[in-house]
């Protein structure tokens, strides 16, 4: 796949405001269909990447491509409502003056529809979204996760090349959440476009990502599939974005590596029945699991069992690590 | 007890929280309903047939109509010029710095009659620029320039109503998902900000309404020596000429015409707020980052504003500040015809003892203003709102009106008195620092005061270390702002003083209808100082002390 086909595509994207960075010499690829996952704590420059995407932001450097055409880039400058982009904002960024059908008509009648052409689209769209109970309420009569809903039709009705997702479920329950979810994966698969998905919750990354990109303080610092940032973490930082993190010093595990390195050993990598020795010292039970944190030669790891609690603090108990990774430290 | 009930939240407790509201009903009673109630009994003093006469009179209905026609216009130019003021500032990012606010604030601050007689010194026959250039405005004298002054003088209000707005909860996103779904920026100030601003615009446009049927030094100068009568200006002749019960029945008729007209402009603005805001949250504005706006006129913006700023404002002032310099009218703005003795005249005699009166008044309208409005607000909940109504309708009564009724009520004992015209003050004032201090209310979450009684703080030790210093600005404001309204009110005073009770602003108007140029001159400029001076200081220490309580949004 050439660049020129890929949806997205960044070289040496900067963003800054006044002097302060907010992003700096991003390189980024989506491929068409493809979801890329941002993932990276609060203040790290995810949503300025959307923004720079969609076209809120100018870059001071670098160049973005969408679909193959330069949008943004020296000299070039294509304003957001000439980009072919969907976005679902966090806080469902619903108009308040306007209901549901209007919402969604909006960005049809921008394409030149009229009015009564716009709604009977829009009438059209809800119906296959399952919203058109909806149609006459205003945002304030809508729950949070039926906003969420409108905020994607919204998107949906644009009939976007690109989907710009910045942590559309953070404000949402548990529940909503998966429910808000699973419609955004289905919708985006049914139209075949690829997906931008800012988040700073791993296991939404992982789940919802055909490759992952780990922002920290404005820049990329490790880009792969979800199954190397969580197998693979570069270093400390991404591996506890990633996942929960139990440590070993290196020398006390295998006695090979240089010093200076630390060995990672996710919760899924180790389990209980094994002989390396242990003390169980805390005791989370979590519902479907239960997480032991064990003390052992070198460190404290991280197991986790399904089903209920059956071991106490202050048990002995041995275990077997499948498999680690080295981290410095 | 007013301390005590300016508690925001939690509500003050049983007994005192009863008597405030039984205070504040007292208080709007005798401030408010009793002159309205005596402004229609004396307009049915002498039947329904005189009565029915005067709205038959071709003097009165002329003025209605001028009262309208200006009301309407002024309206309409004034909230389209303040919002696209404030709209463009927005965009172009001009941070709204000091400097920018006080330019643009200027013709507020200025008393009416000083922006009036600064634009006769600097545009009109015989001004500055007839001077120099031989060229003066056409039509300042006559419905053109008071068209134009009432605009002038509104426009710093609907641009302040709608900055707050947008200001109140911005939400970028708003415009940003109008961008994205393929609005371009024109396209997005059409279908989502001025629809998101439609509340601040009908406020706006009530408020305009209202002060410029209010107004009364801008007809009184531009145009009633001409024969161009306004309702305001209408009921002052009256006043000054009526002999005998029948004239005084007319002139409380045109007065309660003032108030009908008021009333039906707003019951107007009601409805068409009710619409808006019905099923929805309150909401602000959406506002985006300066690239996204695509808007990108920057220069252009400031260099319009500036100039705008400098031809109302700068200019006309210049002028005034010459003319009271000046030896004599007509002489050359040169230093060898400058002379300080306009200033003496100003603050020595007669003029000097209302000038004291007039900041004793002013003071003490302050004080009280802020006490009872802390009243209001320290009742909370349901009846704050109710109250709040009655307090604004006080404020929305034409001066005119509202004077005439406090003389027929009060009039018997307290006439010629500056307690009656203190009375009326308050009453119009009131309103006024009752917006100051919810301002701050709204802005003090009541998490505070119950974290603070949590913490096992009494409510009096609540009130005096959390909502104290918290309330400080609003209660500063509050009173600031009645004090400048009371310093620059001339259309109650004219009606209600006094032989020993002039107030300084009547004392300048008396003197320009005699044609004393330098000497009112002189007088508009020393009572536009405390205003300056107040703003001054004012904002100097208000920055310093946000900056330390709010120390993110001052920067932004």
């Amino acid at each position: 796949m050439t660049t020129s086909a890929a949806a997205v595509a960044c070289r040496g994207l900067s963003v800054s405001y006044g002097d302060v960075p907010a992003l700096t010499d991003v390189d980024l690829e989506v491929g068409r269909g493809q979801v890329l996952a941002l993932l990276g704590a609060s203040g790290s420059g995810k949503t300025t990447l959307l923004h720079a995407l969609a076209g809120f932001i100018r870059p001071s450097n670098g160049e973005v491509r969408l679909a193959g055409a330069v949008v943004a880039g020296p000299r070039i400058w294509v304003a957001p409502e000439h980009r072919k982009v969907g976005l679902v904002f966090q806080g469902s960024a619903l108009w308040p003056h306007l209901n549901v059908l209007d919402t969604v008509a909006y960005p049809i009648r921008r394409r030149g529809l009229s009015r009564a052409e716009a709604r009977n689209n829009a009438q059209v769209l809800l119906e296959r979204v399952g919203l058109t109970a909806l149609a006459d309420r205003l945002p304030a009569q809508l729950s949070g996760g039926e906003q969420q809903r409108v905020g994607l039709a919204r998107a949906l009705a644009r009939d976007p090349a690109l989907f710009l997702f910045d942590e559309p479920t953070a404000h949402l329950d548990p529940h909503l959440r998966g429910v808000v979810l699973d419609e955004i994966a289905r919708r985006r698969q049914a139209l075949g476009a690829a997906a931008v998905y800012a988040t700073h919750d791993a296991t939404e990354a992982l789940a919802v990502a055909d490759l992952v990109a780990v922002l920290r303080a404005g820049r990329v610092v490790q880009v792969g599939t979800p199954e190397q940032v969580y197998e693979c973490p570069g270093d400390l930082d991404v591996a506890r974005l990633t996942g929960p993190v139990a440590l070993l010093e290196t020398d006390q595990a295998a006695g090979r590596e240089p010093p200076g390195l630390a060995r990672l050993v996710r919760t899924d990598w180790v389990s209980f029945g094994g002989d390396v020795p242990g003390v169980v010292n805390q005791v989370r039970y979590r519902g479907p699991h239960t997480d032991y944190a064990v003390d052992v030669a070198g460190g404290t790891l991280l197991v986790r069992e399904t089903g209920r609690t059956c071991r106490c603090p202050g048990d002995n108990v041995g275990l077997s690590i499948h498999r680690t990774w080295p981290l410095a430290r | 007890m007013s301390r005590a009930a300016s508690t925001p939240a939690p509500r003050g407790t049983g007994v005192v929280r009863v008597l405030g509201i039984v205070a504040v009903v007292a208080l709007l009673g005798v401030l408010v309903a009793t002159p309205l109630v005596s402004l229609a009994r004396g307009a049915l003093d002498q039947g329904w047939s005189t009565m029915a006469e005067v709205l038959r009179d071709a003097d009165v209905m002329t003025a209605l109509w001028h009262t309208v026609l200006l009301a309407v216009i002024v309206t309409v130019i004034s909230v389209s010029l303040g919002s696209a003021l404030a709209i463009a500032f927005d965009r172009a990012m001009i941070r709204a710095t000091a400097g920018w606010r006080l330019a643009l604030l200027l013709p507020m601050l200025v008393p009416q009659f000083a922006v009036t007689l600064s634009w006769t010194q600097a545009y009109g026959p015989g001004g500055f620029s007839d001077h120099l250039f031989g060229v003066a405005l056409p039509g300042l004298y006559g419905p053109l320039g008071i068209g134009l002054l009432l605009t002038v003088d509104s426009v710093p209000l609907t641009w302040l109503i709608v900055t707050a707005a947008m200001a109140v909860r911005r939400e970028p996103d708003l415009a940003r998902a109008a961008r994205a779904s393929g609005a371009g920026p024109w396209a997005t100030l059409w279908t989502i900000d001025l629809p998101l601003l439609r509340p601040a615009l009908t406020a706006a446009a009530a408020v305009v309404f209202v002060s410029s049927v209010n107004s009364f030094a801008v007809p009184q100068v531009l145009g009633s020596a001409q024969g161009y009568q306004t309702l305001a200006t209408l009921v002052y002749q009256q006043l000054t000429l009526s002999v005998g019960p029948e004239a005084f029945a007319q002139l409380s008729t045109t007065a309660l015409l003032m108030v009908a007209l008021v009333l039906v402009a707003l019951a107007g603005a009601d409805r068409g707020l009710g619409r808006v805001v019905r099923g929805q949250a309150r909401y602000g504005a959406s506002g985006m980052s300066p690239a996204s706006a695509g808007i990108r006129s920057n220069r252009l913006v400031v260099g319009g504003v500036a100039a705008y700023v400098v031809l109302t404002s700068v200019l006309p002032l210049l002028a005034l500040v010459l003319a009271s310099l000046s030896r004599a009218a007509g002489l050359l703005p040169e230093p060898k015809n400058w002379t300080p003795s306009n200033y003496v005249v100003a603050l020595t005699g007669q003029a000097g003892v209302a000038l004291t009166r007039s900041v004793v008044l002013a003071v003490v309208a302050g004080l009280v203003v802020t006490v009872i409005a802390s009243l209001v607000v320290g009742v909370g909940g349901e009846s704050r709102r109710r109250l709040g109504t009655a307090v604004t309708l006080g404020f929305a009564i034409p001066g005119s009106a509202l004077a005439v009724g406090t003389l027929i009520a009060y009039g018997t004992w307290l006439g010629g008195s500056v307690i009656i015209i203190l009375m009326a003050y308050l009453a119009k004032s009131w309103a006024l620092g009752h917006r100051a201090l919810l301002a701050g209310v709204d802005r003090m979450p009541p998490e505070l005061t119950r974290a603070g009684r949590a913490s096992g703080a009494s409510p009096v030790t609540v009130l005096r270390t959390i909502t104290a210093p918290l309330m400080a600005t609003a209660l500063a404001t509050s009173f600031g702002i009645v004090v400048l309204f009371a310093l620059h009110e001339l259309t109650m005073s004219s009606i209600l003083y006094g032989p020993d009770t002039a107030t300084f602003a009547v004392v300048v108007l008396n003197q320009q209808q005699l044609g004393e140029i330098g000497g009112s001159a002189a007088m508009a400029v020393i009572l536009t100082l405390p205003a300056l001076l107040l703003l001054g200081v004012g904002t100097l220490l208000l920055r310093r002390r946000e900056h330390r309580l709010h120390p993110g949004e001052v920067r932004r």
